[in-house]
């Protein structure tokens, strides 16, 4: 049994203007004088309802810094909610940030028990799988190399190969299928639809509209962090298009207008 | 807190790979491997020995050296532990953002690596008595020493998580531990002895100093291999002493953890 379930969530933070503070700045702007560098108050996601069971395909989408990826890190719970509770239920698998947290100077065989204990394995039942990340990767002699002699390429490689080779009940995607060449993009593009069927519970972030209108049951737009529209995927997506070209065709005729444009067009502040 | 602990013991297998990982990659970078690791505190025994010797030990070298390589590594887990775990949120970032693991896991891998190394200079010590005082009583002072040695890592863990939640906050905070460590250094007795100071009225200077209630519960019982009675009373007074420390240490660290653990993703 998967679950997930968001009730009244925010995520707010403090972020300063310029550069972090230091306990030396600290000191003397906050004892002596206002500070130079301001706090700023950043609202992330805001007041976010969501209830998910299995079966459930959820794809998100939205424009640039509308809180996508800061929702699927509070359900992967790498983000504490600020206000409200979160519940999630089953076994969680994250793709996102896959390429980052390598052990540099170690090879390619350690990375990928370091990134299976990561995700929740053991020495017994990783034991299995070993060989079967290694074949699926295709690195060749390179497996044996600290992951630093690696390409880029060959790091997505990796990276997807073992954080697919578990078995989730609940997966949270955030745009991983940029991986490799066209070869192993295929391959990659094959592995991810098995998973999505195995996987009990799916939330999925992409740009690819017609990868949510193929595989998601459930859509959610998202705006400015909060919830502008859920329901079904055709739907949602065929009026998130309308908008974002309204959005940028007002942009086009009147720029000025656009820019100071209501925030109810998600577009406006990519025009 | 129990249910803190019990992630961490979770992560348990994430965690020893990576230590094991650290120490292999610290002792493989040289052709003398271990011996090149220990390069630093002998020599540094060395030249104390050389220099220091006539001063402060009582004209017995072999017995100031293992003093002061005792005093030395001790000294030399502590800070680096503080210092080094207090970096560890900045260097293990990437896990961080990846993965809901209890944020301790990152410190107690630092920790872990330099009670390990630290212990390798200890064997150094324990092998230098044996061959001076030619019995095994050491192994007795070695038997008394274990649990010190233990608390020393509890203390270590706590200090340098602590450590980690501030440097989050304030980058800069690191380059003032290492400031701190370097006084601490002239101020611990570790090349001079205890006595030095208690004779010139400034032990208070000494009581006052959390790194010396591990020095006395580590390296004091391991040098004076079987103990006289008094010199029980008086070990059994300074566990007391470092496990009320102890305890605090771990008190003010599970506020740390439980006041900032939900803030400091923000901060990285």
């Amino acid at each position: 049994m998967a679950k997930i379930e968001l009730t009244d969530v925010s995520v707010t933070f403090t972020a300063h203007a310029q550069k972090r503070l230091s306990f030396k700045e600290y000191l003397v702007r906050g004892l002596f004088r206002r500070s130079a560098n301001p706090a700023v108050r950043v609202r992330a996601l805001e007041g976010i309802n969501l209830t998910a069971n299995d079966g459930d395909r959820i794809g998100v989408i939205g424009h640039n810094g509308a809180g996508k990826s800061t929702l699927l890190k509070t359900l992967a719970g790498v983000y504490p909610p600020t206000r409200g509770t979160r519940v999630v239920e089953g076994k969680v698998c994250s793709l996102f940030d896959i390429t980052l947290g390598f052990e540099h100077e170690a090879t390619g065989w350690e990375n990928i028990l370091y990134r299976s204990y990561l995700q929740g394995e053991t020495p017994a039942s990783i034991r299995g799988k070993m060989d079967e990340i290694v074949a699926f990767a295709e690195l060749g002699e390179f497996i044996n190399m600290p992951v630093r002699n690696y390409s880029a390429g060959m790091l997505m490689r990796l990276a997807f190969s073992i954080a697919t080779a578990i078995e989730p009940e609940v997966l949270l995607i955030d745009e991983v299928l940029a991986v490799g060449d066209l070869a192993f993009l295929h391959k990659a593009k094959a592995r991810m639809r098995e998973l999505m069927k195995t996987a009990r519970l799916m939330v999925m972030v992409a740009h690819d509209l017609d990868t949510i209108r193929a595989m998601c049951t459930k859509c959610i737009w998202m705006n400015h962090g909060q919830i502008a529209a859920e329901g079904d995927p055709n739907w949602i997506v065929d009026s998130y298009t309308a908008a974002v070209t309204a959005a940028s065709e007002a942009a086009l005729s009147a720029p000025e207008q656009a820019a100071l444009g209501a925030p109810a067009q998600p577009q406006s502040a990519a025009a | 807190m129990f249910r803190h602990l019990s992630a961490v013991w979770t992560a348990r297998h994430f965690l020893l790979a990576l230590v094991k990982l650290d120490l292999r990659l610290r002792y493989r970078r040289s052709v003398l491997g271990v011996g090149w690791s220990l390069l630093h505190p002998i020599a540094m025994t060395i030249v104390f020995t050389v220099v220091f010797s006539q001063m402060f030990g009582d004209s017995n070298p072999v017995g100031y050296a293992a003093y002061a390589l005792a005093g030395l590594a001790v000294w030399s887990f502590l800070r680096d532990a503080a210092t080094a775990g207090s970096k560890a949120f900045l260097t293990n970032e990437a896990y961080i953002r990846q993965s809901p693991m209890p944020y301790s896991v990152y410190t107690l891998r630092t920790v872990l690596g330099q009670a390990l190394h630290s212990s390798l200079a200890l064997v150094v010590v324990v092998a230098l008595l044996v061959i001076w005082k030619g019995d095994l009583a050491v192994f007795v002072g070695l038997g008394l020493a274990l649990p010190g040695l233990i608390l020393a890592v509890i203390a270590a863990w706590a200090v340098a998580t602590i450590g980690a939640f501030v440097t989050s906050f304030f980058h800069d905070m690191a380059h003032l531990l290492e400031v701190g460590a370097q006084i601490g250094f002239f101020l611990t007795p570790i090349m001079y002895r205890r006595s030095l100071l208690d004779d010139r009225g400034l032990s208070w200077l000494v009581d006052l100093n959390p790194a010396n209630v591990y020095l006395a519960v580590v390296r004091d019982p391991l040098l004076s291999g079987v103990p006289s009675a008094a010199g029980l009373v008086q070990l059994g007074n300074a566990y007391l002493v470092a496990l009320v420390v102890t305890l605090a240490l771990v008190a003010l660290a599970g506020g740390v953890v439980s006041w900032l653990h939900k803030k400091v993703i923000f901060h990285l």
